[in-house]
């Protein structure tokens, strides 16, 4: 066990009553704990022994309920697991903000009704087939294999870690946000529901390519879901199920064939093939601005040196696929 | 005012399978919560849930191994019929869309359990609760009822030996409401957290609990407490029975096996009351390990190899690795048994009905009694739902023909006065102070091991702790989550519940399942074989008894 003696641990908590404060505050709380303890147990003992008007959500302390995800030294987080220790040694400080993209009710806690909603929206519910009714009286046969498919998209606890740290989610209301993507996923592979194509067809314009891929969700998730990784398992599902026939995948499309032709991008090209060509004309004004600063864009690139090399990446990645 | 057919207080799985048994029923329902549905304790159950579905097994062995776990205190007309609807109600949970973990032939992989004759207990890794709780409250869906997520439970209305309704407060304005209801389920879990060292979550208050007690429903065999074998140190984070289930071994310190001494035929795997104690004995004798946060013993899992280790037992390969410092596949876990589960709870019938019309409990919070003296790992989840179900059915029954609810304005303010009044205080003691000595107290004159001068040392503790609590304060003014408040709430229904679990302990002057006294440490049928009905007076709770109902297995001595 580790045993090691305490340290001074200075907190910097965000306090705020909206209606009473004018603005938000950092209080500043000196404790002497031992580097393992959680940052939960130090704002536990902060309400306790010196503040108890501080306000937090926590339930069960052990990562598994989902309450105290917060924002501790920047980084979206669940307070019950992230030990003081590491925090001060690289910080020097403790600085416990409440969660981002969400508004603030009091202190930590947060107005999560926005992130409720984007699980709603989903319809995070099995649409069996009526033509493959459940068998009676029995469980659904499912292999271990079967169950793989899922990755670890059942560990998710909706914390909301993930919906936090995520930019595109601040960027656009219509970004589902990666918890509920993962969410969708784990329905999309469950092969007791009948609604797959539905799910796919329905996300393909309804948020699913505003990911900006940055994977911070699997950085921030406690649970290893690794939300960016399966909105990509989504979106090669949803091309592969309804051909490239909205802007998201047309451009993710275009991308790879603009690579896979040249090494390099063909950048007016990729707009045509994104948005084609009575689409493109919205997009002009934008795209003269852009050519007059960058008078190259508008010249076709040529293939970069080793294109065919790619070419044998791309043969060897994907041999059914022609050319 | 508000106004619903039934209203189930708590949204874990017995309180959502309620809910859904009484819309299916056609009835207007609400759920009152003060947690999110999916942040429910019943998200935290690990290790499975008991279904005798294997081909070697049979619903008559699960009956016996649980009455017998239950040393012979649970009724055996509910234990039957409990374990009868195990089979159905699994395989509709699968068909909700949980996601179990499945043998190679594609059926629902089974693991053994403490307890248990055979492979029975049916698992999705080590987050079973996780994986039904999510399942049905994605079948349940949230626009098929209404949900008052994070409001606290202030009490029941109650005139007349029945149920009117019930007033609540949200914590996110601070305002106090009156929900009016032909008929309530509470189903808020239990209150774990009247002990120092749990794995229950901070939110095990027993509320409901509590609240059923207040307005005079009899608590049955409360001073039944189970102590789980495994519990991390120091944090008495839960590590799972499916730990020993998948072939982790129990270690003193000179490294003996020492099961084989407590329970040769099963060991690691005998009861959880028997584990627990051979723990406690191990350590008080000297042959534990000891440390700054006491006494303990490993759990080593080392041999399973990696690959098992780490499919099997995610949950708890991060748990020990994140709180503990501790890797279970290259080391062994530092564990010592803490509070766990409460097999005592509101007196019911097997409907879920209690002694007050209108007023139905089920899950933890509930006494049937099926688990008797000592729960087997694996009943607790079907529990939930079996009696989930059957309390929704039934107090969707009454309520299609229940007289309307007859609320006064009164009620309100009866109901929030006190509350009211420890915000207005300007000098008192803060609710964590008493909490915390409440916690201490029950440590250490009821847990594990008890006797007469502990228990009654513990009762006047307790005592005394009541009567500081007349003057608690709460510091904190602001209507808009004021946790504060909720702790001074939650701790005056934890000291209420501390009292009714010591009184009954001292008055059963013998050992059985999880209740073992030093003093009186035989099994006696002669005397009790019987449940504790505590009900409410001004002086502390007034015990009365009530028969044990069997219908097969005649009592013997329990061995493992």
């Amino acid at each position: 066990m580790p045993t090691a003696s305490a340290i001074p641990v200075p907190l910097e908590v965000y306090r705020f009553q909206p209606g009473v404060d004018a603005k938000p505050s950092y209080r500043r709380y000196e404790l002497e704990l031992s580097p393992h303890t959680p940052v939960l147990s130090a704002l536990l003992k902060v309400r306790a022994e010196v503040d108890p008007t501080l306000s937090l959500r926590y339930s069960c302390r052990s990562a598994i309920c989902g309450s105290c995800a917060m924002r501790i030294n920047s980084k979206s987080r669940l307070a019950c697991e992230t030990p003081v220790g590491p925090e001060i040694e690289r910080h020097g400080r403790i600085v416990v903000e409440p969660m981002a993209n969400q508004p603030v009710i009091r202190d930590l806690v947060v107005d999560q009704a926005s992130f409720w909603k984007e699980y709603e929206r989903i319809e995070p519910h099995l649409k069996p087939d009526p033509l493959h009714p459940m068998p009676e009286g029995r469980p659904n046969p499912m292999t271990p294999a079967e169950v793989e498919r899922f990755h670890d998209t059942p560990r998710c606890i909706a914390c909301a870690a993930c919906y936090s740290a995520c930019p595109a989610v601040a960027a656009d209301p219509a970004f589902p946000g990666p918890m509920a993507l993962a969410k969708l996923y784990r329905f999309v592979v469950d092969p007791r529901d009948g609604a797959h194509q539905d799910r796919l067809v329905r996300i393909q314009t309804e948020g699913l390519w505003l990911c900006l891929r940055c994977h911070l969700c699997t950085e921030a998730c406690p649970k290893d879901v690794r939300p960016s990784e399966r909105i990509r398992d989504l979106k090669e599902m949803a091309i592969a199920a309804q051909g490239a026939t909205e802007h998201g995948s047309r451009h993710a499309v275009g991308f790879k064939t603009n690579i896979r032709a040249a090494g390099t991008l063909n950048e007016s090209r990729l707009v045509r093939q994104t948005f084609g060509v009575v689409g493109m004309l919205p997009q002009l004004p934008h795209g003269l601005a852009i050519w007059r600063k960058k008078p190259e864009v508008a010249k076709r690139p040529r293939p970069i040196e080793g294109a065919d090399e790619l070419e044998k990446i791309y043969e060897a990645l994907d041999p059914e696929e022609p050319r | 005012m508000l106004r619903h057919d039934v209203v189930v207080v708590g949204a874990g799985l017995a309180g959502q399978r309620a809910a859904l048994a009484a819309i299916e029923a056609g009835r207007d329902v609400a759920i009152v919560s003060k947690l999110h549905p999916l942040r429910s304790h019943s998200g935290a159950a690990q290790g499975g849930i008991n279904a005798a579905v294997g081909a070697e097994d049979s619903v008559d062995t699960h009956i016996f191994d649980t009455v017998k776990g239950s040393d012979y205190l649970g009724d055996q007309d509910a234990i039957e019929f409990f374990c009868r609807e195990a089979g159905p109600i699994v395989v509709e949970m699968e068909h909700f869309g949980t996601i179990f973990s499945r043998s190679d032939d594609g059926s629902l992989a089974r693991r053994p359990f403490g307890g248990a004759h055979f492979p029975r207990t049916i698992y999705a890794a080590d987050r079973t609760g996780l994986a039904l709780l999510q399942a049905l409250w994605e079948r349940l869906g949230s626009e098929r009822l209404t949900l008052y997520a994070e409001w606290d439970l202030v009490d029941l209305v109650v005139r007349d030996g029945r149920v009117h309704g019930l007033v609540a407060f949200d914590r996110t304005s601070g305002e106090f409401a009156e929900i009016a209801a032909k008929a309530v389920v509470l189903a808020t879990g239990p209150a774990g957290r009247v002990y120092a060292k749990t794995t229950n979550a901070h939110s095990c208050t027993g509320d409901g609990i509590a609240a059923a007690y207040a307005a005079g429903a009899f608590l049955k065999d409360m001073e039944f407490v189970q102590f789980h074998p495994t519990a991390l140190l120091e944090s008495s984070i839960l590590i799972t029975e499916g730990a020993r289930g998948e072939g982790g071994l129990l270690k003193n310190a000179s490294g003996e096996q020492f099961m084989v001494r407590y329970a040769p035929h099963v060991k690691e795997l005998a009861s959880r009351d028997v584990v627990s104690r051979a723990i406690v004995t191990e350590v008080k004798e000297g042959r534990g390990f000891s440390g700054p946060f006491g006494g303990y013993v490993h759990l080593e899992l080392m041999h399973l190899g990696r690959e098992r280790v780490e499919s099997r037992l995610t949950e708890i390969c991060d748990f020990a690795r994140r709180f503990a410092g501790i890797d279970p596949v290259t080391e062994p876990i530092p564990v010592y048994p803490a509070q766990h589960y409460m097999m005592g709870g509101i007196g019911t019938d097997i409907h879920g009905a209690t002694n007050l019309t209108g007023l139905y409990a089920a899950g933890e919070a509930a006494c049937v009694s099926i688990h008797g003296a000592n729960r087997l790992g694996g009943n607790s989840l079907l529990e939930t739902l079996v009696f989930g179900r059957e309390a929704g059915r039934a107090a969707a029954a009454y309520a299609a023909t229940a007289p309307a609810p007859e609320m006064h304005a009164s009620d309100l303010e009866a109901a929030a006065a006190p509350l009211r009044a420890w915000s207005a205080r300007t000098d008192g003691e803060d609710p964590s102070t008493l909490r915390t000595e409440m916690q201490r107290t029950m440590e250490e004159c009821a847990g594990i091991y008890r006797d007469a001068a502990g228990m009654l040392e513990g009762i006047q503790r307790l005592r005394a702790l009541r009567a500081r609590f007349e003057k608690v304060r709460v510091v904190d003014r602001s209507p808009v989550y004021n946790l504060n408040l909720t702790d001074a709430l939650e701790t005056g229904h934890l000291l209420e519940l501390a009292e009714v679990i010591l009184v009954g302990a001292y008055a059963r002057t013998e050992s059985r399942g999880a209740h073992a006294r030093t003093d009186f440490p035989k099994r006696d049928d002669a005397r009790w074989m019987r449940h504790t009905l505590a009900r409410r007076t001004p002086t502390g709770p007034a015990l009365d008894y009530a028969p044990v109902a069997f219908t097969r297995f005649e009592p013997t001595e329990r061995v493992y």
